[in-house]
């Protein structure tokens, strides 16, 4: 790098420290503090152990991951569809509709939960209503519970499905669409066969997405259910800041498990954005056709086009 | 009777009149091209053709069915886009099966079928290739493989050379041509290059501000345009007022507002020829002449000229030898009145 | 087969989603201003006493005003610190992008309760004791909107080719820091803009790190929220609509400047 340009490293600087000091280092501290051992100077496993052998904390476990498999699956369905609906439109009043849809995920959090008590709770305006329609088919449900969460969290997986998912709908060329119709496809055999396709890997990242979103959820959680439902992310917080019992190391352990779910989870969202790509790094991106040319030229050989395409 | 008819095609976008009432009447096997400016309407009436765009008004009819009213997918219309659109997750062999698989031919069919047009584009060791990895010119060829797979009545291409270098667009069309001719295909070809309509065309049809102004064979137009529209289209021709004519030709030129003179058909005479006689034809003329440019363009000399105040534009083939500017001395410009064509006002 | 524009089946699902996305917010309007709403359908009667006695509490204004100094202490820190930083990789550094682009996803991959955790374990002991301090949730909040601010300062950066305007600006005999300060600064600002209030909206939302980290000393709004639900859901009913409230005019201020940036932009 050029002289003069290091200077130009100074204004890293800050950013440099604030990230050690508040990402990184916390990081580290807590991967040290879940294989620390209180009582000697050694570290331990014993905390994983633990956890493994808990079935309290086991159940904690397999509760996020399903409700967070769920709350992703009927998340990206339902933003599938919508973000079909959504290209249909304008881009006027696509864009309000985004707006909209953004806005609302300000409400997540504390006041969803309040307003889904309002709704759903034992006394809710719905409850009520179903109960005087006689639909007893929704007598059984409980906002409380595993199918309670799996709901609220749909609220707010469904606008994040949508604004990741809607890009991609625009990667799909009319021209395509133009082509298969003349070929004798209908509409849904398009998608089915080249469409879907297309979308796949954008699918599967944005899944990723939501599963790590909903496994770090804890506000909507703690406010709905509080400590009444055994949930990972509220475990650790009151493992390490709660107000009866004060165990950092295990939080510290339970802590790294749920980043190492939700870090995989971003991890297959990172492959398959590369595998998009692949579909739409296109023909006609003259870049990689000048590159492949200069590649080849420079070994002697002759190019696709030379040799009289 | 015709193959494929269309008949008082309109369609207005917003304000803008795209096609005013176009008819054209194309045989079976021909080989027609749209040619014209962009915004003349060419795509659009192509897009009619194929049913992707609705005409506000008019009827398309292949034999003798109007099609106007169908889908897209039954109308038995192949296309070959300019951007290619190969469906990206299949490879190259499944492009080309596309369409026999929609219409549920089975697998040995799709096989055969796909094998024979491959084969014909002369791209059989792609087949498990995927497009991307395809240079412009292989993937074109992929894409008239797909289209004709299916065996349509009629085939369209919307400038599909458009996107290659010139190289490979030469090469290409000549195989698209030979292609066309060896099956018989009724074609409807769509291009803004002269060049490219003259080479391959059984006819063409220039087209501008949403109608046909002249119809004709590729001679025809080259050699008789009708308006100053196509005069200038179709090349480097010399467009001359009335009175620019007037002067290089004298009087009994006739009666039109604007003429045209082919740039080769004129002859350049070097000053002080003494068999000044040679170049003269009965009935020619000979005006004194200065040239003020001279352009190689390989095997043709452009060279600018100016004779009686007239600029005009002269060609010469390249014999090795290109004449200076401002020789000393002026040159001679041997003119031949039979060359000069009347011209006819637009939307005549 | 001109472009299918949105047909009845489109309009209908759209119209569904809005009705899903807007009634937690409708029923919670309501329950704010519903004089009883335990056992009916609808609310009993109406009242305009919840709104009053949130005015008049005096911890209810103190989380708005606590939320607010450090929401705008936390952005501005990250202002003061990312513009430089962002500026120098998106220019000078851009083998670095890979690695940034990690940062995009950083909310996902590591949440709150974690952020929380490993921050309480790393400064609740030893010289670093900065437990239940503001100092620590400014640090945290930092972390938080550091995508938000990234992307936004990037984007900028690359809407207005900054590398092609800083190469004139050098060229025309600009050091590089007057360039930043003159063309650069002037022509990114309203991108900047946008993600500081984009910014600034999340952190007002946020609430597990703050409740975590300082939720027994500041209460900001949110904390102040979960407080009262627990206590009188009429008036948490009030306390939410009007923290939204506050949040919808700063998506609309949001939303205007955008139209605004991407005016001056021309792309």
């Amino acid at each position: 790098m050029k002289r003069r340009n290091r200077w130009m490293l100074l204004g890293l600087i800050p950013f440099a420290i604030m990230v050690f000091a508040f990402q990184v280092a916390p990081i580290l501290s807590m991967v040290s503090s879940s294989v620390h051992d209180p009582k000697g100077a050694g570290f331990t496993f014993g905390h994983y152990d633990k956890i493994f052998q808990s079935a309290y904390y086991l159940k904690a476990i397999k509760n996020s991951l399903l409700i967070s498999v769920f709350s992703s699956l009927i998340g990206i369905a339902a933003g599938l569809l919508c973000a079909y609906s959504i290209t249909r439109f304008t881009p006027k009043i696509r864009d309000r509709l985004l707006m909209l849809s953004n806005m609302t995920s300000n409400f997540a959090g504390v006041p969803l939960a309040f307003a889904y008590i309002i709704l759903l709770g034992n006394n809710g305006v719905f409850t009520l209503l179903f109960r005087q329609w006689g639909w007893d088919v929704f007598a059984g449900f409980d906002l409380y519970s595993w199918s309670g969460l799996v709901l609220v969290y749909v609220y707010f997986q469904v606008p994040l499905a949508l604004l990741l998912l809607y890009p991609s709908f625009y990667g799909i060329r009319d021209q395509w669409r133009e082509a298969a119709s003349l070929l004798g496809a209908g509409r849904w055999q398009f998608w089915r066969t080249v469409g879907l396709p297309m979308l796949t890997p954008a699918i599967f990242g944005t899944l990723g997405i939501l599963f790590a979103n909903a496994m770090g959820a804890y506000a909507t959680a703690y406010a709905l259910v509080g400590g009444n439902y055994n949930l990972l992310a509220i475990r650790i917080g009151s493992l390490v800041a709660g107000d009866v019992v004060n165990q950092p190391e295990l939080g510290s352990a339970l802590a790294v498990l749920l980043a190492l779910s939700t870090l995989l989870a971003v991890y297959l969202n990172h492959r398959m954005s590369k595998r998009s790509q692949r579909f739409t790094a296109s023909y006609a991106s003259v870049p990689a056709r000048k590159r492949e040319r200069i590649r080849l030229k420079s070994r002697g050989t002759r190019t696709a086009e030379e040799a009289g395409a | 009777m015709p193959y494929l008819e269309l008949k008082g095609i309109r369609k207005t976008f917003g304000n803008a009149a795209v096609l005013n009432g176009v008819d054209l009447a194309i045989r079976e096997g021909e080989l027609v091209t749209l040619l014209g400016p962009s915004g003349c309407g060419k795509s659009t009436l192509l897009r009619v053709i194929a049913g992707l765009t609705d005409p506000d008004e008019g009827s398309v009819f292949l034999g003798d069915r109007n099609i106007v009213a169908l889908p897209p997918r039954q109308r038995e219309v192949g296309m070959v886009f300019q951007s290619y659109a190969l469906f990206p997750n299949l490879t190259v062999g499944e492009n080309v099966e596309y369409g026999l698989k929609m219409r549920g031919a089975g697998k040995e069919e799709r096989r055969r079928r796909r094998d024979d047009l491959l084969a014909l584009v002369d791209l059989e060791e792609k087949r498990d290739a995927y497009p991307q990895h395809l240079s412009g010119g292989q993937q074109q060829r992929v894409a008239l493989a797909r289209s004709l797979a299916v065996q349509p009545k009629v085939l369209l291409l919307d400038e599909p050379l458009s996107a290659l270098d010139a190289k490979i667009r030469k090469n290409l069309r000549m195989q698209i041509r030979d292609i066309q001719k060896r099956i018989g295909m009724t074609t409807v070809f769509v291009t803004h290059d002269q060049e490219e309509a003259l080479t391959v065309s059984d006819r063409i049809c220039v087209m501008n501000g949403g109608s046909i102004v002249q119809e004709g064979s590729p001679e025809e137009i080259y050699a008789k345009p009708r308006t100053e529209f196509v005069a200038r289209f179709m090349g480097s021709y010399n467009v001359l007022s009335r009175m620019e004519a007037a002067r290089l030709f004298g009087d009994g030129i006739g009666t039109a507002e604007s003429y045209a003179l082919r740039p080769e058909s004129a002859k350049l005479l070097p000053a002080g020829d003494a068999d000044s006689g040679k170049g003269e034809k009965a009935g020619g003329r000979i005006v004194d002449a200065r040239i003020e440019a001279v352009s190689v363009l390989g095997n043709v000399l452009r060279y600018s000229v100016s004779a009686a105040g007239v600029p005009l534009t002269i060609d010469r083939l390249n014999d090795g030898h290109p004449l200076r500017e401002g020789t000393s001395g002026a040159v001679r410009l041997a003119l031949d009145p039979s060359q000069l064509l009347q011209l006819e006002k637009e939307g005549a | 087969m001109t472009k299918p524009k949105a047909g009845w089946t489109h309009k209908t699902f759209m119209l569904l989603l809005m009705v899903y996305l807007l009634l937690p917010l409708a029923a919670t309007f309501l329950y704010g201003f519903a004089k009883q709403w335990q056992t009916t359908v609808l609310p009993e009667g109406w009242t305009l006493e919840w709104v009053r006695e949130m005015f008049r509490d005096a911890r209810f204004l103190d989380a708005l005003w606590t939320s607010l100094y450090l929401c705008a202490i936390s952005v501005a820190l990250s202002l003061a610190v990312m513009l430089p930083a962002v500026f120098v990789i998106t220019v000078y550094l851009p083998k670095w992008e890979t690695f940034m682009k990690g940062l995009v996803v950083l909310p996902y991959a590591v949440p709150g309760v974690v952020a929380a955790v490993g921050l309480i374990r790393a400064y609740s002991s030893g010289p670093l004791d900065l437990s239940g301090t503001a100092y620590l949730l400014i640090g945290a909040y930092f972390v938080v909107i550091l995508p938000y601010m990234y992307q936004g300062i990037r984007n900028s950066l690359i809407t207005v080719s900054a590398v092609e305007l800083l190469n004139s600006a050098e060229l025309l005999g600009a050091s590089r820091s007057r360039a930043f300060l003159t063309v650069i600064l002037p022509n990114i600002w309203p991108g900047v803009i946008i993600s500081t209030l984009l910014s600034f909206s999340v952190l007002f939302g946020e609430f597990v790190l703050t409740n975590m980290l300082v939720g027994g000393h500041l209460q900001t709004i949110q904390v102040y929220l979960y407080r009262r639900v627990g206590e009188s859901g009429h008036l948490a009913s009030a306390i939410a609509i009007t923290y939204f409230l506050f949040i919808l005019l700063l998506s609309t201020a949001l939303m205007k400047l955008g139209k605004k940036m991407n005016g001056v932009a021309g792309r």
